[in-house]
């Protein structure tokens, strides 16, 4: 990867992403396997967690996909910023698409690397036992604009779900009851999406419906004491940089609100940024800031081993 | 009479195959292009490799992007998912729309 020193870029956001939603492929041959920070990050992570990345098993308990895919997000989130770290990247702003804000908050150091583990497992299994108890899903939908998904919404007869993600102009994420996703889908492709599919989530995150969750989540947080972050971080929802003292209220009531990612992208290349970086895995934030502004760099550091 | 029409035949068929190249040619550089594959070559894109999941690894905002593609530099449309699904299987397969929605008109 091109260091920062030799670079003559501008100005550089840090994105982390949400949740993969796949298995992150990390065969014995796959490069990242090889990297210092990979070995030293995963080896600490495993004093604290039995979660085996390389393995994506869970010693001793069986748990569910979707929180094993929220641990392994978050690690390689972790990973890759401290890769770009140590080759002198430094970003100007973070900001982040969902659950990306646990990794932002760390690379931030308005938590430490534990406590963002801690977090995220934490909500995971919150997340996980009111998905097994109240059920709901989501599906991405792609190729329609903001209107006709309002409109597939309001055609749902009795269903009602929630745009749960703001992605781009023709890329949203509802949120809700299975049956009134499995319906949405159905009339997406009726409506000639270019994609409308189910995503793995079993619960209808960002919709207000988990808001039951924000005390069971301020009660946790409690444990964590949140210092000032040392990058100012754009959040996804209110899209303003977020404070020391607001931090444990955001998370607690984030996760029943909306994701405007283009929001997000929009505001900072308003402020100047004109190079993006996702800090995960996969390259899904790279794709959409190429769909929101093609003229801007992005590029995902787990693409560039 | 039977030979000349063969050979007419074998010319219209050469020049549908370079044809067909040139446009082959063009879409690998669409895909390029539109999706900002700036460490890839048209050579590096096989033909008939699929460009989803397994082959170029491509994704439902990469096929929003190629949609939007074909219909600026080659005036067609995909009309919905199901369409899609086998445009986007193959640069030929994208190829061969291509020249069916040509002939259409």
């Amino acid at each position: 990867m091109t260091s920062k020193r030799d670079s003559l870029m501008g100005r550089t956001a840090f994105c982390f992403p949400g949740q993969l939603q796949e298995r992150p492929t990390l065969k014995e041959d796959h490069p990242l396997r090889r990297d210092s920070h990979f070995k030293e990050w995963v080896e600490r992570a495993s004093h604290q967690t039995p979660f085996d990345l390389p393995d994506f098993s869970y010693k001793g308990e069986e748990i569910g996909f979707n929180l094993k895919l929220q641990i392994s997000t978050y690690l390689l989130s972790m990973v890759h910023f401290y890769r770009l770290r140590s080759e002198g990247w430094v970003p100007d702003v973070v900001t982040e698409h969902s659950m990306g804000i646990y990794a932002a908050l760390a690379a931030s150091e308005a938590i430490t690397f534990e406590e963002g583990l801690w977090i995220t497992e934490s909500i995971g299994r919150i997340l996980e036992r009111e998905g097994a108890s109240s059920g709901g899903a989501m599906a991405s939908i792609v190729g329609l604009p903001f209107g006709e998904v309002e409109k597939i919404n309001q055609d749902l007869n009795g269903f009602h779900l929630s745009i749960a993600n703001y992605n781009g102009s023709k890329h949203f994420v509802l949120s809700g009851e299975e049956e009134g996703i499995e319906k949405a889908i159905d009339l997406a492709l009726s409506k000639k999406a270019i994609s409308a599919a189910r995503l793995t989530f079993n619960i209808g995150l960002h919709s207000p419906r988990l808001s039951v969750l924000s005390g069971e989540i301020q009660a946790l947080l409690k444990e964590i004491e949140i210092r000032s972050p040392k990058f100012p971080i754009l959040n996804h929802w209110t899209i303003r940089p977020l404070m020391q003292e607001e931090i444990k209220d955001f998370l607690s009531l984030e996760i029943g609100q909306p994701v405007y990612w283009d929001r997000c992208v929009e505001k900072l290349i308003q402020e100047g940024i004109n190079q993006f970086i996702e800090v995960g895995h996969g390259a899904t934030l790279t794709k959409l800031i190429r769909w929101i502004n093609r003229d801007v760099e992005a590029f995902s550091a787990g693409d560039r081993l | 009479m039977a030979l000349a029409m063969s050979i007419i035949s074998e010319r219209k068929r050469r020049s549908m195959a370079e044809v067909n190249g040139d446009l082959i040619e063009k879409l690998k550089q669409l895909i390029i292009t539109r999706l900002k594959l700036a460490d890839m070559t048209p050579e590096m894109i096989e033909t008939d490799a699929p460009l989803f999941g397994e082959g170029l690894g491509l994704d439902s905002i990469d096929a929003l992007e190629l949609v939007l593609g074909l219909e600026k530099e080659f005036g067609t449309v995909i009309p919905d998912a199901e369409v899609g699904k086998k445009v986007f299987h193959s640069v030929r397969t994208m190829a061969q729309y291509v020249l069916d929605q040509k002939e259409g008109f």
